[in-house]
């Protein structure tokens, strides 16, 4: 056991030596002879993918690539786009700012942590972008982040160019608060459905009232001079940017009449959600949905972990999916992160969902949800080289991935991993005798460790895994 | 004693460099100390009133025969400093000793400037360590330090001088005397905006008589508030920070666009937590920012663009990892000695440290010397160690792992010097500047060495000679069996028959006493802790009991692995308390 830990913890940080030189993007690279799931359009055989400057330059059989390019040889093996999770708390300091009701200030980009080791795990898995959440702990939460997950490098570099903002909403329990214990004097508004409404209306119309406040002001301005700027108010900013399109709202829900509560509150200021979270009842109002032009991002098969969590069933992401909905598979959490493949395959049993509407489940779709349709979610030219590499078919449980490459690089290397695995083991004999790291007399026996956010927890049920001291 | 310094005084009398208002002022000086020894026959407190204008009126020293590091010039091999009035009034090879200076033989002695901590708390009370098991509310801790009228909670209150909860003497400023540290940076210790340091000599009866300057620098954590009020989270800190150092711009240019025309303009709410933070808008004053991980370092400096602040990270445990940025943005490091080691004991079923952790405790004494490679200015810092002796040595650990001993010693005396703006007047020896001196017998760096002598202000500080130095603190440990030290498990039983656990982990260094108290009683670090050669012990820690905080004494006796005494709190029975340590 202990041995295995250590393993697990080694590999995880092996990643570092896997993102490959900045050079290596001057390089062609050249994935030979496999099976391609595009998504997009089909599936070919003993094809060829060119990748020139971290851009999928050509697909096709016998391409021609340069003398110096570095070949992928995936004979027998099948290349899909990179799976990207729509929600994701992996990579974060902190998850919940609970004090407020409204906490659209706080950003996730103030708070990732790129050498989380759930990222090296997750490319293990073929994940190439997530979007990372804020908790649902407030009715109107924080600011998003889509990262692609290049691990080894400075943060700057995974952030995805071009990604559209976002920021959390959450409908029902948790922002409401119901099943969390509260501070005696602190129970905080609101405690009803009726309120987690209500403070989302008070937000947008404290958000109109602050862009009117700013025209205003700018209109004045051009007359008069001796004016004082209103306050710049960091909570109203992104609803401002909600109102105008520029930010897209993720929107975490369980019931469907609070599904309809959000899409009448949207419709009435005059903005879109884009997608629905969770959205456990999404199959009973899946019309609506589709109506409002949202997306909907689901677990396949997670439920009944508390009392709006109910009505589930496991058909729920085909029902939508035929009712014109476009669905997502995602993982809130680290764990179920590494296998989305085998979630999105479910959905072939459960619905009867095609080969390729089930990888549009963790491809096509979410890139559509993040706004990022356009460079990611599927095999075409001109999008970027995020790819992975499987030594079977992905909706197979028995299948792995070889390689993931992001804009053509590889950051996941199943055999440069297991080459490292006893470097590392070296590395850490060694670090072993060195002075820091002997255990000394009579000190006190080491805490029982605790993960800061179990795998089999989602954002649902930690009062706030961010929070607690590291 | 009282006589001797008297002779001094009155000889000084005599002096011929001495001008003539000076003289008067020393005649009347002599005249009050010759009436202090009338009556220091009648009472006690009057003779110590005495003793201590008496010391004062010795204001002038020479140190011959000394090895002399200036710092500033090259090492003068047999030289002679002379301190007068608290300022270095001379040094070189040939310097005579004025006749009226007490003369210390510095044969076998180097002299230092005196060494500078460049971010501590010392001299301000330590907030009541957060307790355990009340729950809720009881849980909730409000910083202790908080400003009065202020808009802003506690925490976030950048108007907070350490200035106002400075008071001098205590244990710690003892400590750091003990260590050859004469000066340090003070801020409070808690808060995301936590306040406006102080620079402060370690001596001085009153907080004024302390402080070199102030304020220095605004402080900024970036932990959490713990009272329940927003911000909660990392998250919700920088949302803070940003949104007040918005505010404080926005204010300072409506009070502009006020002044210049108020007519038909409503007058901008005065915020003076807002108002305290136009300095550091202004790159008037720098911002030390609390931050080691590379991530934690690279958030800081994004935050210090993004408002165009002069930072200085303070911790920089792997500032090593961020070393280029730090030097594009000129940004010092107060790089903290208190390097992470393992404390956890070996048990068979224990996890291994993680790779991550192993890695970052091998490679924090390489901090140093890779800062200097990467041109990254940086001062050392004690980083809350607990104990003192390991300011030297691990600097020592710094050249050992490639710093240069000539940069080790800057990173501990001009260096913090300039980074906090007051290098015309500390961080080298040369004339002029104040006579803070830290002198050693043998190299500073040779492990074998001790602090010998430390000037502060000019004057000498009596030494506990148990702290000086790692080795002098291991033999005085040995003299009592260190047998404090480890970790105890003790359990306290109340007159009633209740009976609470407890681990109690006490690090014994001389007759000193540190360590921490954790269990049914809440978690806490326990204070003014002592213990003599036959076992007897005293220390006091806040224990919790039934919700309540209170400040217990614990008094007993340690015989080998086993301890016993008795537990005071006010307004309670007494209890006892037994412990044992495994061997």
């Amino acid at each position: 056991m202990k041995k295995l830990v250590a393993l697990i913890l080694m590999l995880s940080l092996s990643g570092f030596a896997l993102g490959q030189r900045r050079a290596s993007e001057e390089v062609e690279t050249v994935i030979r002879n496999a099976t391609i799931l595009t998504v997009s359009h089909g599936t070919l055989a003993n094809s060829d993918i060119l990748i020139r400057r971290g851009k999928i330059a050509a697909i096709g059989q016998d391409l021609k690539a340069a003398a110096n390019a570095r070949v992928i040889d995936a004979s027998g093996k099948y290349v899909m786009p990179g799976i990207i999770d729509c929600h994701s708390h992996a990579m974060s300091d902190a998850i919940n700012e609970l004090t407020y009701s409204v906490t659209s200030m706080v950003r996730i980009t103030d708070v990732l942590n790129p050498e989380d080791e759930a990222l090296y795990r997750a490319l293990a898995g073929g994940v190439t972008t997530i979007n990372i959440l804020h908790g649902s702990a407030n009715a109107i939460g924080g600011q998003n982040a889509v990262v692609k997950i290049k691990y080894g490098r400075p943060i700057e570099e995974f952030m995805f160019p071009g990604a559209m903002p976002g920021i959390k909403f959450a409908l029902g329990e948790n922002p409401k608060r119901t099943n969390f214990p509260q501070p005696p004097g602190q129970r905080r508004y609101p405690a009803t459905r009726m309120g987690v409404e209500e403070v989302i209306r008070d937000a947008f119309v404290r958000a109109r009232d602050y862009k009117a406040a700013w025209d205003d002001y700018r209109a004045k301005l051009r007359r008069d001079k001796n004016l004082i700027a209103p306050r710049r108010d960091l909570e109203l900013e992104p609803l401002v940017e909600i109102l105008e399109g520029k930010r897209l709202v993720h929107a975490h829900c369980y019931r469907a009449d609070e599904i309809l509560m959000l899409i009448n509150l949207a419709d009435e200021f005059g903005f879109k959600i884009k997608t629905f979270q969770h959205v456990l009842e999404g199959y009973k109002v899946a019309p609506e949905i589709a109506r409002h032009g949202s997306g909907g991002s689901l677990f396949a098969d997670n439920w009944g972990y508390k009392i709006e969590a109910y009505d589930a069933i496991p058909y729920a992401a085909a029902i939508m999916v035929r009712a014109g909905v476009n669905v997502s598979i995602n993982s809130d959490s680290n764990e179920r992160m590494r296998r989305l493949n085998i979630d999105a395959a479910k959905m072939m049993k459960y619905g009867g969902l095609t080969e390729v509407e089930a990888l549009k489940l963790i491809t096509m779709n979410p890139a559509w949800q993040l706004g990022v349709q356009d460079r990611v979610g599927s095999v075409d030219v001109g999008k970027d080289a995020d790819l992975a590499i499987w030594n079977g078919h992905p909706l197979s449980v028995y299948s792995r991935v070889e390689t993931t490459l992001i804009d053509g690089e590889i950051f996941f290397d199943r055999q440069q991993d297991i080459t490292r695995r006893a470097e590392l083991e070296r590395e850490a004999a060694t670090l072993k005798q060195a002075e820091p790291n002997r255990a000394p007399a009579g000190g006190t026996p080491p805490a029982r460790p605790r993960e800061s956010r179990p795998a089999y927890e989602q954002d649902d049920d930690h009062v706030d895994g961010g929070n607690q001291e590291r | 004693m009282i006589s001797r310094d008297c002779a001094e005084s009155v000889s000084t009398l005599c002096g011929s460099e001495t001008s003539m208002p000076e003289k008067i002022l020393r005649r009347v000086a002599a005249l009050t100390i010759l009436i202090a020894i009338a009556a220091a026959h009648a009472a006690v407190p009057a003779a110590r009133a005495q003793q201590q204008s008496a010391a004062q009126t010795v204001d002038t020293y020479a140190i011959t025969n000394a090895r002399i590091h200036t710092v500033s010039g090259p090492v003068i091999e047999r030289g002679t400093i002379v301190i007068r009035d608290g300022l270095i009034s001379a040094v070189g090879i040939g310097t005579v000793a004025p006749v009226d200076a007490r003369v210390i033989d510095g044969a076998g002695l180097t002299i230092y400037p005196g060494l500078i901590d460049s971010n501590t708390s010392l001299g301000i009370p330590a907030t009541p360590a957060p307790t355990r098991g009340g729950g809720g509310a009881a849980g909730a801790q409000t910083p202790a330090i908080s400003s009065p009228n202020s808009a802003q909670p506690a925490g976030l209150q950048p108007e907070i001088l350490a200035i106002d909860f400075i008071r001098p003497g205590g244990d710690q400023i003892e400590a750091a005397r003990n260590a050859g540290i004469t000066t340090a940076l003070s801020a409070p210790r808690e808060g995301i905006f936590i306040g406006q340091s102080a620079l402060i000599n370690l001596v001085g009866d009153s907080p004024q008589a302390m402080i070199v300057r102030s304020p220095v620098a605004l402080h900024v954590g970036f932990t959490p508030l713990r009272t329940g009020g927003y911000p909660a989270s990392l998250l919700g800190v920088f949302s803070a920070l940003r949104q007040m150092l918005l505010d404080a711009g926005r204010l300072r240019e409506a009070n502009q666009i006020y002044e210049r025309n108020p007519r038909g303009l409503r007058r901008p709410s005065q915020d003076k937590s807002l108002i305290a933070l136009f300095p550091a808008l202004a790159r008037e004053m720098p911002v030390v920012m609390y931050a080691d991980t590379a991530r934690e370092i690279r958030r800081a400096l994004d935050l210090a663009q993004e408002f165009n602040l002069s930072a200085i990270i303070a911790g920089g445990l792997e500032s090593w990892k961020v070393a280029d940025r730090l030097r594009e943005m000129n940004v010092p490091v107060l790089l903290s000695l208190n390097f992470p080691k393992r404390t956890t004991a070996e048990v068979p079923e224990a996890d291994p440290d993680p790779l991550r952790v192993m890695r970052q405790r091998v490679e924090a004494p390489k901090t140093a010397a890779r800062l200097n490679a990467a041109r990254v200015r940086f001062a050392f810092q004690s980083g809350s160690m607990t104990s003192m002796a390991d300011f030297l040595a691990n600097a020592n650990r710094s050249i050992e792992n490639g710093l240069a001993r000539d940069e080790a010693l800057r990173a501990m005396t001009i260096r913090p010097a300039e980074i906090f703006g007051v290098a015309n007047r500390l961080g080298t020896i040369e004339v002029g500047k104040i006579a803070n001196l830290t002198i050693t017998r043998g190299d500073i760096f040779d492990k074998t060495s001790r602090i010998a002598h430390v000037f502060i202000d000019g004057r000498p500080i009596d030494l506990k000679p148990a702290a000086a130095t790692p080795a002098a603190a291991g033999a005085a440990a040995a003299g009592t069996g260190a047998m404090a030290s480890g970790a105890w498990t003790i359990k306290i039983k109340s007159e009633e028959g209740r009976e609470e656990t407890a681990t109690l982990t006490l690090q014994q260094e001389g007759t000193r006493l540190t360590g921490s108290l954790q269990g049914d009683l809440g978690a806490a670090q326990i204070a003014g802790g002592s213990v003599d050669a036959s076992g007897n012990m005293r220390f006091t820690a806040p224990v919790t009991f039934g919700g309540q905080t209170t400040e217990a004494v614990f008094t007993g006796k340690i015989t080998a692995n086993q301890m016993s005494g008795t537990v005071q709190t006010v307004g309670r029975s007494p209890a006892t308390f037994t412990g044992t340590k495994p061997q």
